[in-house]
């Protein structure tokens, strides 16, 4: 591995060097300051203080019409899914989304009765994110799988498409509802020390 | 005329078939900093964190509350696991409050983020996320068949340096496909790193001028539990990069006075599974 000072990194990287010297600016920050002199004569001046933020829209459910156990079951609907007013303090900080179930299995309509795991509900990568990558996954209960990750400087990113798809189940033999809950997480996690900040 | 009622009441049926049921959905704008507090052991610090409802929801319960987090080698899986899981957790030096409220539309839900840090705590950078849940409605009518309800869940960082900290990586490999270039970095220091970079592609005739360089997405490499991360990058396109030998050098920007590097003599061939490292060199 090769050191390089930030100064002079491109006339002096060779294999086995290692040099060191002084970084001109490389301190953390969160937030953005604006500052407005909107009056030179008096000196008066306004400080506008603008936080990372986003606004975000969630959906609220999504069902399945099971009409055959036998075969996997597309939601009735897509899922939309909105990031919109995305303020970030750098470039390639993103926001990311993913989803984990609350429980392991839905909720019987018959209490005991076979049921979904929540492992049978899966969503593909789709193509028609606007601002992010999707992923395709798999729901758990233990971790939080991806589903969106925000593409570097995105002010928004969304879709209107994310199918969910309920596997089949022959070992399920009561009619009724069954219902799982699942959250979404909104996370714009990066902090660490060095780099931009 | 009862023609003209009977298409108009035809065409409706239809819109509403064909249109998909819009489910209600949770609208809202939350902070997204990550709060990052320099501090010496025994000091008080105090952050807030906003959340506020769209006007056209309806009373929304919220609970904070704080956990540790990490994210999986490749970057792409954030884990969270209750407070106190990793050494380095900071979560029970902080208390939140308050730890739920609802609000209602239009409102702002403040929360106070106090953080006492212990007097004895060694050096180092600590850290936790803060997540605010939304709490289900018990009223909330669940969708009739199969269903999932959703909730919604933010979470942001709350890093904590408790100088001086030990800022130290090192790429363990610089390595490709004929899409991508893969480097792996470890964090051998006491913090989470923020990393940023590049890769600079070369012909080996002449080293001082790259072809292309691709920037690197910010990522960050905590000390633990999984202190590696794979840093993928796109190969630049092949008219920008025609196939053929180069020399790859990764250089990246770890917050040191310096940068770290490797490079690499490679033989790139788009679109297979080959960007072959030439033999005896690099590392």
């Amino acid at each position: 591995m090769v050191h390089i000072t930030k100064s002079f990194a491109s006339c002096i990287f060779a294999v086995g060097i290692c040099l060191s010297l002084s970084l001109s600016n490389c301190s953390a920050q969160t937030s953005t300051d604006i500052t407005s002199h909107a009056n030179e004569l008096n000196g008066t001046s306004f400080t506008a203080h603008v936080y990372e933020q986003c606004d975000i829209t969630v959906p609220s459910s999504v069902a399945f019409n099971v009409g055959d156990i036998s075969d996997p079951t597309p939601a009735v609907t897509a899922v939309s899914l909105t990031v919109t007013n995305i303020v970030t303090s750098s470039a390639s900080r993103v926001v990311r989304v993913s989803v984990k179930a609350a429980s392991s299995q839905f909720t019987p309509s018959v209490s005991g009765a076979s049921t979904w795991s929540a492992g049978a509900v899966t969503w593909d990568a789709g193509t028609s994110w606007s601002g992010a990558t999707g992923q395709s996954g798999t729901l758990s209960q233990s971790s939080y799988k991806p589903v969106a990750i925000g593409q570097a400087d995105a002010a928004a990113f969304s879709t209107s498409t994310l199918h969910f798809t309920l596997a089949a189940n022959t070992n399920v033999k009561r009619s009724g509802n069954y219902v799982l809950a699942l959250t979404w997480k909104v996370e714009c996690m990066d902090g660490g020390e060095g780099g931009g900040g | 005329m009862n023609l003209c009622l009977k298409t108009i009441s035809a065409l409706a049926v239809a819109l509403v078939l064909i249109c998909p049921v819009k489910s209600q959905a949770l609208k809202f704008h939350s902070d997204m900093n990550s709060i990052k507090i320099e501090a010496q052991p025994g000091q008080v610090v105090t952050r807030a964190y906003h959340l506020t409802l769209d006007k056209g929801e309806k009373k929304t319960q919220f609970k904070a509350h704080l956990e540790d987090w990490w994210r999986s080698e490749d970057g792409k899986q954030s884990f969270y696991r209750p407070a106190g899981s990793i050494k380095h957790s900071c979560a029970s030096w902080i208390t939140l409050n308050p730890a739920e409220a609802a609000i209602g539309p239009g409102e702002t839900l403040t929360v106070r983020i106090s953080t006492v840090v212990p007097a004895d705590i060694k050096s180092g950078g600590y850290w936790c996320a803060l997540t605010v849940d939304e709490v289900a409605d018990p009223l909330k009518t669940a969708p009739q068949g199969v269903g999932v309800v959703f909730t919604a869940s933010v979470s942001v960082g709350i890093f904590i340096s408790i100088t001086p900290v030990d800022r130290n990586a090192k790429i363990l490999q610089l390595s490709g496909n004929g899409t991508d270039t893969e480097l792996k970095v470890v964090n051998e220091g006491n913090c989470p790193l923020g990393i940023e970079g590049r890769i600079e592609f070369y012909a080996p005739s002449d080293t001082t001028k790259p072809i292309a360089t691709v920037k690197l997405a910010r990522t960050t490499v905590l000390p633990e539990p999984i202190n590696t991360i794979i840093i993928t990058a796109p190969l630049p396109e092949t008219a920008q990069l025609p196939n053929g030998k180069y020399l790859v050098r990764a250089v990246l920007d770890i917050g040191l006075t310096h940068y770290i590097g490797a490079q690499k003599t490679m033989d790139i061939v788009h679109g297979t599974s080959g960007i072959q490292p030439e033999a005896g060199k690099g590392r």
